[in-house]
């Protein structure tokens, strides 16, 4: 027998469906890269404010505000699909996650279209002008993150549908919610930007 | 490394013996003058230090262990708690020696930031605005009394002894303004207009060149500096507002005449006459300035004939139009182009 | 079978064990399998391989910019030529060369020095490598169809605007930068999560080698830096392809929001090329010079600092925009503070030869030389830091020399010490002492002389990023011997490349560990199996391999019937669950290949966006869709 010491660790799980993971972490820290991201995005939309004379700049209409603010309302709702899932994978409920993903995606989906007839509403585009430029700027980076979200929430619904949940695939749910969860708060700053700013931040000649 | 002493000994007379046009030591002016104090502190005090640093490196090598160290060291691959507490002590005292030593240089750099901003803002200054256009330099006097105003091109006089705000514009892509003899560089930035403020201490001809990169022909953008007594520089700002001189030889008449039939005068203005284009350097008085294109070529008869045949020989990229003039024609052009003093 | 790492535990069916290990660890066979490889070491040599090409196609561009520049008005590069090569040379380095060998670096040494099997994720490892691989033939694609950006590696608008650079050439640029980024941000995310994670049991954070410190604090300084590069990049890319006016001044774009955005990210870059290097400077120092490294908690902090403050530095690359005064005396302090950073750590290794017993290995003439020119390098940063001063030599040749002696010096001697420190553990063989100290001499001397009288070049007023200049300025005889110097370099390029060749075929064999160094990658064999550890080791001291053999000890008891590893808390270190690591897949290089004709197609038309997200998406779904039986075991 050799005389170095050993620590057995065959009793240990082969997983963990909490920040003990490397998962978690790895999606904290994609969630710090998009959120350094839109915040430059948001320092530059004020430094530009500061430099202009008009804000909005001429011909821009100013944003309506029920709609989004509702849409906004919409989506800190569905967080509580993403957490009645994410707390149904650590305990391995199937109907638990259906319906946590089901319901996120519902609301998700509704938000979804709220932003779409909101977008058809404003009267510039990204070529009008640099306002443009920048609110459609981030209109489509959090759109594009918002729908690429409901994809992977969809296939994991399916995933489970099918029964093929393993840990892997539950710790996949809960990453997700902790996802959605940075989706809906990168969101608000965002919302306060493009919708409140040409109010509070109004400049005329 | 001992290399250390060779290059700055090297260092110190390439600069004392080394050819003084457009040189960062060879100030003529107050503020390049305060650059050049600060530089050499630097330079010294810096150098000290990395010739102290390079000494140290080197004993390492040389250092003599006592042979308990060189147990211990073997054993435990630490060495004494003795030697580590004495090196410790040295350390942080060399730690404290840095953080002083960048506090002095915090300090002397942020002062003589300072003491160049008081030379600005001074009363009576002259106000040139100079504007970086790809890839020459728009030069304008600007006056209180519009026939005072004057526009020129590539080349700047100024009176010796005299405050002197240049405000910087561009009108496409960023440049810079830089002449080292006088001042420190400062950027020409489209939507913003820069503010720098030289003078100069004697008479001279100071060289200048663009210092941001600008495309193809950045290395072709050069600027004169003209500093002379204030009575010369009156003189000389007389003659300049003046309109073109009117040719007085049949060879120089023939020679407007071609200017005023060719696709010159989309571009060029020379007062006076009927030419007014104002997207290329102002024509008045290039007969009296030292340079062609931004100061690619010296100022001859022959330089300008081939400029205007092939102007895209010497300056690859310029936004000159190759114009079509013929053989006849060429000469009496030169001559009167080069009459406009 | 018998166990490859230096003491392995006595336990019934060893033999069987590491027979399985072998198995689940083996890589897959043919082009297809080779595709599907997500082991870090082969991914770290990937890298590694691929990055040193690109500073070989870096160094010819250097030497076509030498060349030209060796005599005033020559005609060796039209300005047109010129301005491409000087353009690609930079991005070239920085992008494609120096940031992509550190990762690869990284990825093959962390989870050896962590004591595990392969990085936290070995798939998005996989991915990122192609993604850095597309990025570099995608620029030279453009590079070798007469596109190469053309606009300084900055790439500053308006010039690199639609207005006045048109065509492709800015495009090619900007969305490298996205492959580049991306694949960045991989490694950074990978690194972090390893090295939190997944260290031996017993490797607390306070006993982490001083390389791991490094590519800890700097994959942080990637996750936090590279998003503006992005948002940069994709302000021209945009303002370029889909007309919008971030940059535009004439409706309100302000070229200098774009200088302060990629300086935001420029110039942590720097230090993201350079902490690393410090980490190898301190691994080599002490398995060199044979003790600990003086002041540990001093370099840690150190280091931390410098991540931090390197953050507040960027405004320094605009001293000569006119901003108020009182923001630029900030700058200036900012900029000389971090020298304190630095040199701290400086005076540490110093402290550490001094009364350690270094072996002048071909690896410390390294180190040596990086002492010598990084802090010359880092005097004139100083310089540089102080506003009236960078007034005159900003945008000189001073600044060129200034940043080739800490980068050349603060990175690049130390990525050879080691190449010639950590070559014998990759391959299996030393490389030849005496070629390797003649390479550094030669290097060494041929740096000096390429960038020492640049330093003359500026202070007597020669601008960068000039295709020539005349004759009456006197810049001819520097500009000469920067030249000859160039060549030497190169001779040193060869003299590397040499050594590297024969010393793979006819070295001597290296065993586990050459140097009697210190940190768990030297307990394995060289090169270590696809699994690192037959047992993976626990750790009792900063120094693992230095203890006595009875307080070595070893993990037991994780399964060898398919990948798997150990994940530990945070802090401490302490075994917390089994980690199943996936096999190999060929679903990185498929999702890598669609995100690729998303990104290369949209310069030429942005609907390739929407085409590249959508077979992205599906790529994806391939990639985690569960399939083996063994996941849905609880």
């Amino acid at each position: 027998m050799n005389d170095v010491r050993t620590v057995d660790v065959s009793g240990l799980p082969p997983y963990d469906i909490s920040h003990q993971s490397p998962l978690w972490w790895g999606q904290l820290m994609l969630a710090f890269i998009e959120g350094t991201m839109f915040f430059i995005l948001i320092a530059a939309y004020f430094y530009t404010r500061l430099r202009m004379d008009v804000w909005p700049p001429p011909g821009d209409q100013f944003p309506h505000l029920l709609l989004p603010s509702l849409a906004l309302v919409l989506l800190i709702l569905s967080c509580a699909g993403s957490y009645w899932a994410s707390e149904a994978a650590k305990k391995n409920s199937r109907p638990g996650m259906i319906g946590g993903l089901l319901l996120n995606l519902l609301l998700a989906g509704a938000v979804l279209v709220m932003r779409i007839i909101e977008w058809h509403s404003l009267n510039f585009n990204w070529k009008t002008d640099i306002q443009g430029s920048y609110v459609w700027a981030f209109i489509g980076l959090h759109t594009f993150d918002y729908i690429a979200e409901m994809v992977f929430t969809a296939v994991l619904l399916v995933i489970v549908l099918v029964g093929r949940n393993g840990p892997k695939q539950r710790m996949g749910v809960h990453v997700d919610s902790i996802v959605w969860y940075f989706i809906v708060l990168i969101w608000i700053p965002i919302y306060v930007t493009i919708y409140w700013a040409p109010f509070f931040a109004e400049a005329q000649q | 490394m001992r290399r250390a002493a060779l290059p700055g000994l090297a260092l110190s007379l390439l600069l004392s013996c080394a050819g003084h046009q457009q040189s960062t030591v060879d100030p003529a002016g107050p503020q390049s003058g305060k650059i050049d104090t600060l530089w050499w502190s630097f330079f010294w005090l810096l150098g000290v230090i990395f010739v102290i640093v390079m000494a140290v490196l080197l004993l390492t090598l040389t250092r003599r262990q006592p042979d308990t160290e060189q147990e211990l060291l073997e054993s435990t691959h630490k060495p004494s708690e003795q030697t580590d507490s004495r090196i410790r002590r040295v350390v942080v005292g060399a730690t404290i020696v840095t953080i002083l030593t960048l506090f002095v240089l915090i300090v002397a750099s942020v002062g003589t930031g300072k003491a160049i901003a008081d030379l600005s803002f001074k009363k009576n200054p002259l106000t040139i605005q100079v504007t970086g256009i790809q890839w020459w330099w728009q030069i304008q006097y600007m006056s209180s009394d519009p026939s005072q105003t004057l526009v020129t091109a590539n080349e700047l006089h100024i009176p010796v002894g005299r405050p002197i705000q240049i405000l910087g514009l561009s009108q496409d892509v960023i440049h810079s303004f830089w002449v080292p003899n006088l001042h420190g560089k400062r950027d020409l930035i489209p939507s913003h207009t820069t503010n720098e403020w030289i003078e100069a201490d004697r008479p001279g001809v100071y060289r200048g060149q663009c210092a941001e990169f600008c495309g193809l022909q950045h290395a072709h953008m050069v600027l004169w500096v003209i500093a002379e007594p204030e009575d010369k520089f009156e003189a000389w700002m007389r003659a300049q507002l003046q309109p073109a001189v009117s040719p007085s030889s049949p060879d120089t008449q023939r020679g407007q005449q071609v200017f005023l039939n060719h696709a010159c005068i989309y571009c060029h203005q020379i007062r006076g006459t009927t030419a007014a284009g104002q997207n290329a350097p102002d024509l008045t008085h290039f007969g009296s300035r030292r340079g062609i294109a931004a100061n690619t070529v010296p100022n001859t008869k022959g330089n300008l004939a081939g400029w205007i045949v092939d102007p895209q020989t010497k300056k690859p990229g310029n936004h000159m139009a190759t114009i079509a003039v013929n053989s006849t024609d060429l000469q009496p052009l030169v001559d009167y182009l080069e009459s406009l003093k | 079978m018998i166990a490859t790492q230096d003491l392995a535990p006595q336990i019934p069916n060893q033999a069987e064990e590491i027979e399985q290990l072998q198995r689940s660890w083996r890589h897959p066979r043919g082009v297809l399998g080779w595709l599907s490889y997500t082991t870090h070491q082969a991914i770290g040599m990937r890298y590694i391989v691929t990055a040193f090409i690109m500073l070989l196609a870096g160094g010819i561009e250097a030497l076509l910019m030498r060349t030209q520049l060796a005599r005033p008005d020559n005609n060796f590069l039209s300005p047109d030529k010129y301005n491409q090569i000087f353009t690609t040379h930079g991005t070239t380095m920085m992008f494609l060369f120096a940031v992509p060998m550190m990762e690869g670096m990284a990825v093959y040494l962390i989870p050896l020095m962590c004591g595990t099997r392969n990085v936290a994720f070995p798939r998005l490892n996989a991915f990122g490598y192609w993604m850095f691989l597309f990025g570099v033939l995608f620029l030279y694609w453009g590079v070798f169809t007469n596109a190469a950006p053309d606009m300084g590696w900055f790439a500053y608008p308006p010039l690199s605007g639609p207005q006045y650079t048109p065509g492709k050439r800015t495009d090619y640029w900007a969305q490298m930068i996205t492959f580049t980024e991306v694949s960045a941000l991989c490694v950074a995310t990978e690194i972090i999560a390893t090295i939190f994670k997944m260290r031996a049991p017993g490797m607390s954070l306070n006993r982490m080698p001083l390389y791991v410190w490094s590519m800890l604090i700097q994959s942080f300084m990637v996750i936090f830096a590279m998003p503006a590069v992005v948002v940069a990049s994709s302000y021209l890319l945009s303002d370029r392809t889909i007309a919008t006016h971030f940059v535009n001044p004439a409706e309100g774009g302000d070229p200098i929001l774009y200088q302060h955005v990629f300086w935001f990210f420029g110039h942590p870059e720097v230090y993201i090329i350079f902490l690393p290097a410090l980490g190898f400077v301190s691994a080599i120092v002490v398995a060199h010079s044979r003790r600990e490294i003086f002041g540990y908690t001093a370099m840690v902090l150190a280091q931390v600092a410098n991540g931090f403050i390197a953050f507040g530095l960027w405004v320094h690359h605009m001293f000569a925009t006119g901003l108020p005064q009182i923001g630029e005396a900030y700058f200036t302090a900012s900029s000389m503070m971090i020298a304190i950073t630095s040199g701290v750590q400086i005076f540490c290794w110093l402290a550490t030869l001094w009364a350690g017993k270094p072996r002048l290995t071909a690896a410390l003439h390294f180190v040596y030389g990086f002492v010598a020119i990084f802090v010359l390098g880092g005097l004139t940063g100083v310089v540089l830091a102080s506003v009236p001063l960078d007034w005159q030599v900003h945008d000189t040749y001073f600044v060129v020399a200034h940043f080739h002696y800490v980068l050349i010096g603060g990175a690049l001697f130390p990525l050879f010490g080691a190449f010639y420190h950590w070559f014998p553990k990759m391959t299996g063989r030393l490389m030849n002492e005496k070629l390797g100290k003649l390479n550094f001499w030669v290097l060494f001397i041929g740096f000096n002389l390429t960038f020492f009288p640049m330093h003359i070049l500026g202070l007597k007023g020669m601008p960068r990023r000039v295709y020539t200049y005349p004759t009456e300025m006197g810049w001819e005889q520097s500009s000469f011997i920067a030249t000859v110097g160039a060549y030497v370099i190169a001779l040193g390029g060869i003299l590397f490349i040499a050594n590297v060749l024969s010393s793979r075929r006819f070295g001597a064999m290296a065993g586990n560990n050459p140097w009697s160094a210190d940190s768990l990658e030297w307990a394995t064999a060289s090169p270590p199996k696809s699994y690192n550890f037959e047992y993976l080791p626990m750790v009792t001291s900063r120094y693992p391999l230095w203890v006595q053999r009875s307080e070595r000890a070893f993990v037991t008891g994780l399964r060898s019937d398919r990948r798997e590893a150990l994940v530990t808390t945070l802090m401490d270190a302490e075994p917390h669950h089994r980690y199943v690591l996936p096999t190999s897949s060929i679903w990185p290089f498929i999702t890598a290949v669609a995100v690729s004709i998303g990104f290369a197609g949209s310069i030429f038309n942005p609907w390739y966006l929407t085409w590249g997200s959508v077979l992205s998406g599906l790529a994806l779904i391939g990639w985690f869709w569960p399939r083996r039986p063994v996941e849905l075991e609880s």
